[in-house]
């Protein structure tokens, strides 16, 4: 069984793919799309409307201080809720053909993590060339940094799909969390715009550690911290480990309650 | 060769009993932090089951006895509540209708994902393609979304995926009886070329033809629990009974003390000189002895009558005394004794009553009735109730001198 799940996550991938963009016309063009026009919108409100700006001499634009964390973010955000019914959605697969499991999760995360970097290079690149300071030599230890931040949102995936099985509010529930986990990380504004009291508590947020990481390697805005990315990464691994444990905890009993 | 694929050993299935969405929530915390266990359903009990390379098992029970249970639990798509299953070797399972195709995606993209599924990488997948289009033989739905599909065609189609697997242990859900009779046949065909290479066969089908046809040993499942296993005929035809006798009115035996009241009575029978209320227990095509002693309240002689009926009280054959011209011979002065000889008894196997009426000596009225069970054994796939006297004629037969 071992030997088929990468080819089988790949097909459930696939399949995920071909399921987000099915019936639209360009299909995965909109994969690139749908990010640039998102950035237009935001880039509309946030610098136009309300004239947001990001405090310091040698601060970047707020359209690439944007970018930097939003992207990752919206990967992580989707690949948890997407995932999290993963298991409910194919319980007639599950019903009559045996299959790991976890290749649900895994296909359905790590397909959002696929699309959300694939749009993340293509802002990055329409940002540099319409002249802004996003460092080109950043753009491949940010990408290294996708891999505990998809370790971190697949641990909580694992949790969220098995639980989401008995408890189907779960995912009613992760709706509301997200966005104030999202307010809760530096990702609209910057750390050092808040009182120094409240930055502290910055730090029980899992993104605040990436979101701040990619700014400083593509942005050269703030420090690469190693001792908080390292703190970042163990808590990713402990969090797929837990995940883990959990959903093979529960899986024997999928069956009875889907 | 005799190598065991299927091993099972006190395997039982219960699921929990949920009703409120808060169930479900305290489930999850037991499942978590404690082993006891909540109100369960048993669906299925101690169930042993041996299946070697090469075998073909059929198994068979009423709707709900825990035959689907079963199958998932060899499969691997249900985990044991009780007990344990190994199963080596690869097990192709085409589980109830669907067999997990996506009702969106085309027929030729859920082949690719069933073949993904039973560990076929893509080039081997391009290899058998054809062969799989081929067998399903559904025209240009093949592209069509799965949820445009006939019943027939889903089952084509799932079908076609498992036979170009080849697997080593088949597993079939009650499948073949969807399918129109040009796919059934071809679909017996292929299981029967595929156990003739060696293959081994789980058939779950409420036909006994299909099963007869295809199984050489059969599991009965009733309620949860095996109630017979062996040989295909013994258990079919077990099985079979035991449903006629559960569709039989049930009929209010007259009770002893108004028996002796009529004028006519059956004091006792016999079938082969054994007496008692056990079924007797016979081959078929041997000789059967009806015995009976009628007592006759007035001393007159009664004509008597030998009925056999099916277990389900489809007549088979009556004759009486007074139809055949003779009369019972009198043993006391109200006691009257009957034998009757069938010389070589055409039933075929299954279960039977035979019945004994003392009549009046006009043979008009039935006054009493007694009757015993009668199984015949034997292995045939002959339909019906009786084996009628035939030959078949052959042209080359014609032409001898």
């Amino acid at each position: 069984m071992a030997a088929a799940f990468l080819p089988l996550t790949l097909s459930f991938a696939r399949r995920e793919l071909a399921n987000r963009f099915a019936g639209s016309l360009s299909g995965a063009l909109w994969a690139l799309l749908q990010p640039l026009l998102q950035l237009a919108v935001y880039a509309l409100v946030f610098v136009h409307v309300f004239k947001a700006r990001i405090p310091g001499a040698d601060a970047p634009g707020y359209v690439p201080f944007l970018v930097t964390a939003l992207w990752p973010w919206t990967a992580f955000s989707e690949a948890l809720l997407r995932s999290t019914t993963a298991i409910q959605d194919n319980a007639a697969l599950i019903g009559k053909v045996a299959l790991p499991r976890e290749v649900l999760v895994v296909a359905v995360a790590g397909t959002s993590f696929a699309v959300h970097a694939v749009g993340f290079c293509a802002i990055l690149l329409v940002l540099r060339a319409s002249g802004q300071a996003v460092s080109l030599w950043g753009l491949a230890p940010a990408l290294a940094l996708y891999v505990p931040l998809f370790a971190l949102a697949l641990g909580i995936a694992f949790a969220c799909a098995a639980i989401q099985v008995f408890v189907r509010d779960l995912v009613q529930l992760l709706g509301q969390i997200l966005p104030l986990l999202m307010f809760g990380a530096p990702i609209f504004y910057d750390r050092a715009s808040l009182p120094v009291r409240v930055q502290g508590l910055l730090d029980l947020n899992p993104f605040t550690a990436y979101a701040d990481a990619f700014r400083a390697l593509l942005l050269g805005h703030g420090t690469l911290d190693g001792m908080r990315l390292g703190i970042a990464v163990a808590v990713a691994l402990a969090a797929l480990v837990f995940g883990r444990w959990l959903f093979r905890r529960l899986d024997p009993h999928f069956e009875d309650f889907l | 060769m005799s190598d065991l694929l299927v091993e099972a050993r006190g395997l039982g299935k219960a699921y929990p009993k949920v009703h409120r969405s808060s169930d479900r929530l305290r489930a999850l915390g037991r499942l978590l932090f404690s082993r006891s266990d909540a109100e369960r359903v048993s669906v299925l009990r101690g169930v042993d089951l041996d299946v070697r390379r090469g075998e073909s098992l059929g198994l068979i029970g009423a709707n709900g006895a825990g035959k689907s249970t079963l199958l998932k639990l060899i499969t691997g798509v249900l985990t044991p509540s009780s007990g344990s299953v190994q199963v080596r070797g690869h097990v192709g399972a085409l589980l109830e209708l669907g067999a997990g195709f996506h009702p969106e995606y085309s027929g030729r993209d859920n082949v690719a994902m069933a073949a993904a599924l039973h560990g076929l990488d893509g080039a081997e997948l391009r290899r058998r393609l054809p062969e799989i289009i081929a067998f399903a033989d559904i025209g240009d739905y093949i592209d069509e979304p799965v949820k445009h599909y006939s019943s027939g065609m889903v089952v084509r189609l799932g079908f076609a995926v498992i036979a170009s697997l080849k697997p080593d242990l088949l597993v079939t859900d009650e499948v073949l009886a969807v399918g129109d009779e040009s796919f059934q046949k071809k679909c017996v065909r292929w299981m029967q070329d595929y156990l003739d290479g060696g293959g081994t066969l789980i058939l779950v089908s409420h036909s006994m033809y299909h099963i007869q046809k295809l199984c050489r040993h059969a599991c009965w499942l009733r309620d949860g629990e095996v109630a017979m296993a062996g040989d295909v005929f013994d258990v079919t035809q077990a099985y079979l009974a035991w449903h006629e006798r559960r569709s039989a009115p049930v009929e209010a035996s007259s009770s002893n003390a108004a028996r002796h009241d009529v004028e006519f009575s059956v004091l006792d029978m016999s079938l082969d000189g054994q007496p008692g209320e056990q079924p007797l227990l016979q081959d078929r095509g041997s000789p059967l002895e009806v015995r009976c002693r009628i007592r006759s309240r007035e001393g007159r002689v009664p004509a008597v009558a030998v009925g056999v009926v099916r277990a389900d009280g489809t007549p088979v054959y009556g004759v009486s005394t007074d139809m055949d011209g003779c009369a019972p011979e009198r043993v006391g002065p109200t006691e009257f004794s009957c034998r009757l000889v069938f010389d070589a008894l055409p039933l075929l196997p299954g279960s039977y009553t035979v019945r004994v009426h003392p009549l009046d000596p006009e043979g008009v009225r039935v006054f009493d009735t007694m009757e015993r069970s009668l199984t015949i054994r034997g292995a045939t796939r002959e339909f019906g109730l009786v084996r009628l006297a035939h030959r078949w004629i052959h042209p080359s037969d014609t032409v001898a001198p």
